[in-house]
This record gives C-alpha cells, structure tokens and sequence, in this order.
C-alpha cells in the first residue's frame, strides 16, 4: 500500500495531474486487488455470477468514494487517538444505507449477497484508502481515489465473474449462452467454477498475468 | 484547538455518532415500505415456486408475477386447532394477531388452481428453528395431499454456503415427489437425512432427502418443525381427504 502526498497547491484544475493519477493508478499499476491484494474474501465469494459481482463492484466503489470523501472533509477534525473508530463508523454508516436500498429496490440480489454487503465494512480497500489516502488529501481527490479503487476491484470481479458464470453454469447475467447443442453432445458445467477454490485459481492467474504486463516485482 | 484533549475527543465521537445513528434512522424509515413490499412480492414469488410455475431466475417483470399470484393463488385462514377453515377470519386478520398462541392456532394456507381454475395444489407455511434462525419456507402438496410438489425456504439468518444453502433450488428440487404418509396412510412427514439417500431402501427413498453438508443442526431442525407443522394441519389435511 503506497501513500500518495503531494505538497497543496494553491491553485489546481478540477482534472490535474494529480487528480487523474488518483484515479488512473489503481485501476492498473496499483490495482487493489491484484498488487495491494486487499480485498480478496469477498472476491472469491460473490464471483459466482456476474450480476453479483457488479453489485458488490459498485457497491464497494460507491462506499470508498463516500467514505473517502466524508473523511477526507473532517480529516483536520478527526482525533488521532480514535480516528481508525472514526473511520470504521462512518464507513458502517454508508454500508448500512446501501444495504436499506438494496433490500427497497434489489430485493432477490440482496438476499444473495446476504452478510457479504455488511462486509464491505471489513473490506480491507475501503479502510486502506481511507487510512492511506483521504485521512492526507483534499475530497475532491479522495473521491476519485475511491471510484478508481472501486472500479479496479470492480473490473477483476468482472472477469472473475464472467469466467464462472460461463464455465459454472453456463449462463451470463442470467442468460444461456452455452447452447443446448453441446450440452446434447455430452457437456457438463464445470462444478469447480461455482465453488470457492475455483475462484481461487482464476484469480491467481488474473494477478499472475496482471503483474506479468504490469512488470511488478514483489520487493 | 487542541484535537488530542479528553474533552475533544469524548466530543467528536459523540456527535460523530449522533449525525450517523441520524442518517440511518431517516434512511430506514423513509425505505421501510418499499422493503415490505418487496419482502412480501418475494413471498408470493416463494410461494409460486414451491408449485413449480416460478423459477427463482425468473425474469418476467414483477408486475406480471404479482397479476399471476393474484390470478392463480387464494389465501384461507386454517384453523389447525379444530382441523378447518376459520371462517370469518381474513388473512388481514392473521397478520395482526399478538399472541403466541393464536398465530400457532391460525395459519394461511395458499390454494392453487390451475390456468382453468380447478383446484391444484395445497402450499402449506412452514417455520422453525435451524442453527442461528427462524427458517421461513413454503411445502407445497399435490391434489392427493399425499406427495410434495415443491418446497422453497425464503427468510432466514443460516451461515451462507453451509445451513444457507437450504435455499439452493438445486437442493430444494430434490423434494419434490416425497411422500409424506407411510403406507398405512399414517403421518411421518419428509426427513433430511445425514449423508446420501440410499435408492434402494423404499422408505428411504419415499421420506427422506439428501443432508446439507455441513449443517447437520440446519438438517435437524428442517426436518423437525416440517414434522411439526405437517402434524399441525394433519386434522385439516384429513378432513380434506375424506372429501
């Protein structure tokens, strides 16, 4: 995990350098999943499906950007001494409120994801960015911090997603696309791929191939 | 401003904790009927499944489903006390029940018709205690009132993956066709059994279904309070066979 600081400038543009680095670095030099390896838990266990990944994607990306975005803002307020509770309070707070909306309006995705949207509060991204990057950088910068984070967890999901859908159960975001043709000429969905373990291997490869092109050398 | 004094710190964490415990209060109330309302199209959905003409992957919109709920399906009150159908009682009513007793007592079984409204199917509210929770599921019975047509569980709080997967279609599938009277037409409901069903012992095969592995309290307590809510309705069950 890398702390980016920059000395503050009095005067900047809304996309700066900086503020494009914040969002461009995780989604591929820094990306929180294949070179911080954070986040791995709920990586392996909402791949099954495609539409389940997205959600938790774009659940985790919404919660680091706000949480990123509220601490940020009260970052020169917030005691040392409690600031990791801090911290954990708010990002409980935009988990829950997410949580109610799904339960409103994504009823039957809600109750697939279960316990692991509660578990975005221990989703090692969001109090990583939180610690490394909002508590030291303005909101605006912290926001896209958050979004860049989340959507580089978000798109290894994706894949990871995808692949298992495809593989596990022959279906993508709930559509057939294995055809029945082949299923007739003896088939069968791959049962590794709906289990934990089978997650576990593509994701290896996924940061095997990631930080081969990447060029990242564990130091 | 000193921000590491006992005074500060005690404060902040005050009111940090004030302005969220706020937000979510007004997020909670302000959604609380949109969830109801989908709490209860998700029972309806449960309900449809457990006759088998709903997939849990169904992805025909919700409007339609609830007109299909409202086109097929009749909701009576049973009065599992004296065996029959609590007449006077609404379903409104049930739902406003306090006591204990009175909700044993009063239970809405769900009628099915077919498309050209003959009667079909009997889906029976099962509940109980599992490992962690009250499971929430639905027993639906063929017109013998003898074998299951389809079971589904909707609400609990299992571990995901182990008690949780009582859920699983795939798993729930494996109801359907039990028999839950033996031979001598007498009541032994449907068991889950430790481990694998053996073929090859008929009354294995007719009563019981594959364990949840893992989640042998899980296994335990299904097949207790199906036992029990089956026993529950056994008078208005028998009442309606001797028709």
């Amino acid at each position: 995990m890398t702390a980016t600081t920059t000395p503050p400038v009095a005067k900047r543009s809304l996309f700066g350098k900086d503020e494009l680095k914040a969002i461009k670095d995780p989604l591929w030099d820094n990306n929180p999943i294949a070179l911080q390896v954070l986040g791995i838990c709920s990586a392996l266990a909402v791949t099954t499906r495609l539409d389940k990944a997205l959600v938790m994607g774009i659940g985790v990306t919404l919660v680091t950007a706000l949480a990123n975005v509220i601490i940020s803002t009260i970052r020169n307020f917030i005691p040392n001494k409690i600031r990791i509770i801090v911290q954990l309070v708010v990002v409980s707070g935009v988990v829950i409120v997410f949580d109610q909306i799904l339960k409103a309006y994504m009823f039957d995705l809600s109750k697939q994801l279960s316990v692991f949207v509660g578990l975005i509060i221990t989703n090692c991204i969001v109090m990583g960015r939180l610690e490394a990057y909002a508590m030291s950088n303005p909101p605006w910068r912290s926001f896209l911090d958050g979004i860049g984070n989340g959507l580089g967890y978000m798109w290894i999901l994706a894949i990871v997603g995808s692949i298992r859908e495809i593989f596990g159960s022959g279906k993508l975001l709930g559509f057939q696309v294995v055809p029945q043709a082949l299923y007739d000429a003896g088939y069968v969905n791959n049962g590794l791929m709906v289990l934990a373990p089978g997650a576990f291997l593509l994701l290896g490869i996924i940061v095997w191939v990631q930080r081969s092109i990447s060029g990242y050398v564990e130091k | 401003m000193n921000t590491s004094s006992n005074g500060y710190v005690m404060g902040f964490a005050v009111t940090v904790c004030v302005v969220i415990s706020t937000a979510l209060a007004f997020t909670a109330t302000s959604l609380k009927s949109t969830q109801e309302a989908a709490a209860e199209f998700d029972r309806q959905k449960n309900v449809m499944m457990a006759v088998g003409i709903v997939k849990a992957d169904d992805t025909r919109p919700r409007g339609e489903l609830e007109a299909l709920y409202k086109q097929r399906f009749a909701e009576v009150v049973v009065d599992t006390k004296d065996g029959v159908v609590a007449a006077g009682k609404t379903v409104e009513d049930v739902q406003k029940m306090k006591s204990a007793e009175d909700k044993k007592r009063y239970r809405v079984v769900v009628l099915s018709k077919t498309e050209d409204g003959k009667p079909d199917s009997y889906v029976l509210p099962i509940s109980g205690k599992g490992l962690w929770s009250t499971i929430y599921g639905y027993l639906a019975l063929e017109g013998d009132l003898d074998h299951v047509r389809g079971v589904t569980f909707y609400k609990h709080g299992e571990t995901p993956g182990l008690g949780g997967e009582c859920e699983n279609p795939a798993w729930c599938a494996t109801w359907s066709g039990k028999s839950i009277l033996d031979a001598q037409k007498k009541l032994v409901g449907v068991a889950v059994k430790k481990g694998k069903v053996d073929g090859s012992i008929p009354a294995e095969k007719a009563h019981k279904v594959d364990g949840l592995s893992g989640a042998t309290i899980t296994s335990n307590g299904i097949t207790n309070f199906v036992l029990a809510d089956l026993k529950a309705f056994d008078g208005y069950l028998t009442g309606l066979r001797s028709k």
